[in-house]
């Protein structure tokens, strides 16, 4: 397994079940009904957080639906992962080293922050 | 592959029996005040709490002891020691009572109006007022922005960010984490 079991672990309690996903040379952790910040409708999708660089951002989460929140968002990202169709809207993440809750966070903050 | 997400477990030990009478050897203070009659030496106690009845291991419990008998903490309620024949008393957590002092009636609980929240861990407490409050007015308690910060909140689970435009209900005890802006549109 690629990524830190302390970390993994970690992300556990952000959402219902974790799991890899891998899939062109990418690992993708496969968030189960990951819990999204309050305002988002709705209010928990499964999502792929991709930890490292992809499509010009140093990492990426994508969610199972177009989800709504507080701030309209840009969803610049449709791709096909493991067979289904997934959606990331344009944030970049610039933290040094971060965990994966940390990532995750800091993507989910996607959400709760207007620009 | 599966990265299993056990089952979180409750171990937390509850006193509260509701119109329980305990055993034989359970002093029941219920009463004893209002009718004059001294309360015997024991073992264990039965306390009125609001509409409870708990059983008290020790004739000298503290406050928070006394609140954690009805599940309520003393970051969003207080304690009052009801008397028969002279006012009420606000019993401070780490304040000890005597369950055997003459006129002692029973225990009631009140929402406290400026409450206890936690901002970095449960050893971080600060006070606010209770009801609805933005973002920015909790992150100050930190001397920080929401420029600057995401607030983010423990609640049924991991921290989550809360967006600065929607307010936050605080009833007490709540526990917040900041985290420094680290993303954006791009």
């Amino acid at each position: 397994m690629p990524y830190p079991k302390q970390q993994t672990d970690e992300l556990k309690g952000y959402c219902k079940r974790v799991s890899l996903l891998p899939e062109g040379g990418i690992e993708y952790l496969h968030l189960e009904e990951l819990r999204l910040p309050a305002g988002c409708m709705p209010a928990t999708c499964d999502a792929l957080l991709c930890p490292v660089a992809k499509d010009g951002y140093p990492s990426r989460l994508y969610f199972s639906v177009q989800v709504s929140g507080q701030f309209a968002r840009n969803w610049n990202g449709a791709v096909r992962i493991g067979e289904k169709n997934w959606y990331a809207f344009s944030w970049k993440v610039d933290l040094a080293s971060p965990t994966l809750a940390q990532l995750l966070v800091a993507h989910l903050n996607g959400f709760a922050k207007e620009k | 592959m599966s990265l299993e997400n056990p089952e979180q477990q409750g171990s937390e030990s509850v006193g509260a029996i509701p119109g329980a009478l305990g055993t034989a050897a359970d002093v029941d203070i219920t009463g004893m005040a209002e009718r004059g009659q001294e309360v015997p030496h024991g073992h264990a106690f039965l306390v009125p709490i609001d509409c409870e009845r708990v059983r008290v291991d020790t004739q000298h419990p503290k406050g928070e002891v006394l609140l954690g008998k009805v599940h309520k903490r003393p970051c969003s309620f207080e304690l009052i020691a009801e008397f028969v024949h002279c006012e009420n008393r606000v019993i401070e957590p780490d304040e000890t009572v005597d369950l055997r002092q003459r006129g002692l009636k029973s225990f009631i609980t009140a929402h406290k109006e400026i409450v206890t929240i936690f901002i970095g861990g449960p050893e971080h407490p600060y006070h606010i007022e209770r009801g609805e409050r933005t973002v920015a007015q909790i992150l100050a308690k930190v001397d920080k922005t929401p420029e600057g910060y995401v607030l983010l909140e423990e609640k049924d689970g991991p921290p989550l960010p809360l967006p600065p435009n929607i307010p936050v209900k605080i009833s007490g005890c709540e526990m917040f984490y900041t985290q420094p802006q680290s993303g954006g549109s791009s």
